[in-house]
């Protein structure tokens, strides 16, 4: 009697944990999506220590997700007995997850790359920055991986990594989960579809999304040149600071 | 997921890409703000983003710093467009540099392209399914079918890609909006440049990968010093020629040549490679009726550029058979299918070669002299592939010193000479040009002229050889009728 109640227990549990890795993994893909927006800043005019420091407090968020997940969904795996019905859900994580590692490292590599081009220790660093057209930081977005939660987040103690490690403990993280566990990767079903429905009808969002080419229309200059502030004929800025006349 | 093996020997050295160095540095010295490449704000209906530069600002920047003249400059300018380091404004898809006010952005340092690693089709993926996540239907024909492809391939990922696909989507939504679209704008730029659209041309079209970094130095291991070896004594092996002589040759060969070699002379009617019209290939076809006068014109250069042209050794044999010589170039061409056919074949062939021309009393005999004629009929007891050589080189020699000048001055050529047509040069315009390219297409398939080169010579076995036995026997009954 008692082993049967025990095998339910342990039934629960492990169902809980296979969700923790699913939201674990859903946060991760949110925090790497906000580290690649951020990272395309760098280099730019926009690039200075603050969107380094986001960069890397990011990082460590990731850092922290990944150490945790793996750990767990390794576990899961190992602990996995012939005909377990989550079999095919823990193996799907386990893609997703180890996609999500080699994605990321490829950021991080760039990151580094871009770093090192970019070193930013003295000031006519500046000047060679690249004028790409930003005009505001991307603070919100990190923000937004900020607010990502795992349960083990604020709990489990990580050891801090700088960059070069990080991309280094990636490869050993990668080469040990394709050593350990015999995953067929490539049987995977997933569950999406080729052509999904859009994204902008859900999550409450009011305003329709246009595509880049409504956007990008230019206003049309009328033909007497009155919306230029000077007569100058490749006069574009409308406004009293125009240094052509 | 992707093999991780550092010793795969797999191929992944770009060294066609080192140039991608130099160019990040001139982009760099354009963002100066003093002695850069001026900017300007660039106007949409819902904001305004900075950074703009028009076309002509960067001519005249990369013309003044490098002190070139304007249509270098412009042509600088193309490539760095091309390779991504700038992008258009307008007009996305043409990865060009106008000198008007045609606006471009620099491209941000996340988006260049490095040599040190491909771009991966995992993120193209990502990329395709967040543009149809934001809005359906705004891939176009090509992006819908890599897509598909893309889908069936990385099938097991798919769920990856989509949640990053959305992930992504909206972790851009997070940014103030003319910075969003700053972003879109790269984005697109930057997969216009590495997935080009068909019919345009790539910047990123760098030749085979090598297996060997060649900017690494060698090390020098006994392997390496034994291949030195070995090189030098080859070298040293070499037979020598007095340098007068070999000057003169290349410089005969110059003179000749120079007004048939497309590099330095203009082909008529034009260019395929660069006006993708493709009448000078169809001109030129191996079994075309009237060839060019300047096909003609190479037949008198040697006679070997006669005998290599098909149409100019179809005219050979025309005129050989006029004049009942037609043997010679019968055995010649049995030779060469000999020495380059299958070797199964090879013993039949040989037999059928010695019955037909070289046999006491053969239908097609040539006439050879008596040491040669030994030494080939001792080697065709262990027929190879070089078996009758001696025969050959023979026989190509008489055809060249004897028939060969009778050739041109004969009426057959100069029939043909005179019926040869001189093509005009083209002259397209730019609109032209651009549906030129839109229109091209992959020429016939090889398999086609096999089977065309196939029945060509079937039809020629069949208008049968001229059997001088069967002549003289005929001209015997008319003689004795």
């Amino acid at each position: 009697m008692s082993r049967w109640r025990q095998s339910v227990v342990e039934i629960q549990t492990r169902k809980k944990h296979v969700n923790e890795c699913e939201r674990a993994q859903a946060a991760l893909s949110k925090v790497t999506a906000c580290f690649q927006q951020m990272a395309t800043s760098l280099g730019s005019n926009m690039d200075g220590s603050f969107l380094r420091e986001e960069l890397e407090e990011t990082r460590t968020v990731a850092h922290k997700i990944c150490s945790g997940l793996h750990r767990r969904l390794l576990s899961l795996l190992i602990e996995m007995e012939q005909g377990q019905e989550d079999k095919g859900q823990v193996e799907r994580i386990w893609v997703i997850f180890l996609s999500s590692l080699e994605n990321f490292q490829k950021d991080l590599k760039k990151v580094k790359v871009l770093q090192e081009i970019f070193p930013l220790t003295q000031r006519k660093d500046r000047r060679a920055l690249v004028n790409a057209g930003y005009a505001g930081g991307t603070s919100e977005v990190a923000a937004r991986a900020a607010m990502v939660q795992t349960p083990w987040l604020s709990v489990e103690e990580t050891a801090s990594l700088d960059l070069k490690n990080h991309i280094v403990k990636i490869d050993v993280l990668l080469e040990e989960m394709l050593q350990r566990v015999n995953v067929p990767l490539w049987s995977v079903e997933p569950t999406q579809e080729a052509w999904l429905e859009g994204v902008s009808n859900q999550d409450g969002w009011q305003e329709e999304d246009e595509s880049l080419e409504d956007i990008m229309e230019v206003e049309v200059v009328s033909q007497n040149n009155t919306s230029g502030c000077c007569n100058h004929h490749s006069c574009k800025v409308g406004c009293l600071l125009c240094l052509l006349s | 997921m992707t093999i991780r093996n550092v010793r795969d020997h797999g191929q992944r050295f770009r060294p066609r890409m080192a140039c991608l160095k130099k160019v990040e540095s001139v982009v760099l010295e354009m963002q100066d703000p003093k002695t850069g490449v001026k900017s300007q704000t660039q106007r949409l209906v819902i904001t305004t983003i900075p950074h703009a530069l028009t076309g002509e600002d960067i001519v005249a920047w990369i013309a003044n710093r490098f002190k070139i003249d304007a249509a270098e400059a412009r042509a600088m300018g193309t490539m760095m467009v091309a390779f991504g380091y700038i992008y258009p404004l307008q007009d996305h898809k043409r990865l060009m540099l106008k000198p008007d006010t045609s606006l471009y952005r620099f491209q941000t340092p996340y988006f260049w392209p490095a040599q040190q690693w491909p771009v991966e089709d995992t993120d193209y993926a990502i990329y395709l399914a967040k543009r149809n996540i934001r809005k359906k239907g705004m891939l176009e024909l090509y992006e819908q079918e890599q897509y598909n492809n893309l889908y069936k391939w990385m099938n097991h990922k798919w769920d990856f890609i989509v949640m990053q696909a959305k992930e992504q989507y909206r972790a851009g939504k997070e940014r103030k909006k003319p910075d969003r679209v700053v972003f879109d704008c790269q984005e697109r730029a930057y997969w216009v440049v590495h997935r080009p659209p068909p019919g345009t041309v790539s910047a990123m079209d760098y030749g085979h990968d090598r297996m060997v970094d060649p900017n690494i130095e060698e090390k020098k291991t006994p392997d390496y010093y034994r291949r030195i070896i070995m090189f030098t004594q080859q070298c040293i092996m070499r037979p020598r020629v007095k340098s007068s002589v070999s000057i003169g040759a290349l410089v005969k060969y110059t003179t000749t040549y120079k007004e048939h070699d497309p590099f330095l002379h203009a082909c008529l009617p034009s260019n395929p490679w660069l006006t993708d019209d493709v009448t000078y290939w169809t001109l030129n076809m191996p079994n075309v009726e009237t060839p060019t006068k300047m096909r003609v014109e190479r037949w008198t250069f040697s006679f070997g550029e006669l005998l290599m042209d098909p149409r100019g050794r179809d005219d050979f044999r025309l005129f050989l058979k006029k004049e009942f010589s037609g043997e010679n170039l019968a055995f010649w061409e049995a030779c060469e299918d000999l020495k380059w056919g299958a070797a199964e074949t090879m013993k039949e062939k040989a037999q059928q070669i010695y019955k037909t021309f070289l046999a006491r009393g053969a239908p097609r005999w040539i006439n050879i002299d008596g040491k040669t004629m030994d030494i080939t009929v001792k080697g065709l007891a262990h027929p190879h592939r070089y078996v009758l050589d001696a025969a050959q080189t023979h026989i190509y020699m008489l055809m060249k010193k004897d028939s060969y000048g009778r050739y041109l001055k004969s009426p057959v050529f100069k029939e043909t000479q005179k019926k040869a047509i001189a093509p005009e040069q083209h002259r397209f315009t730019e609109t032209q040009l651009e549906q030129n390219a839109k229109r091209r297409r992959p020429s016939l398939s090889p398999i086609i002229l096999r089977q065309q080169e196939e029945e060509q010579k079937a039809k020629l076995a069949a208008s049968g050889p001229v059997d001088i036995t069967q002549v003289m026997s005929k001209l015997e009954r008319k003689q004795t009728k």
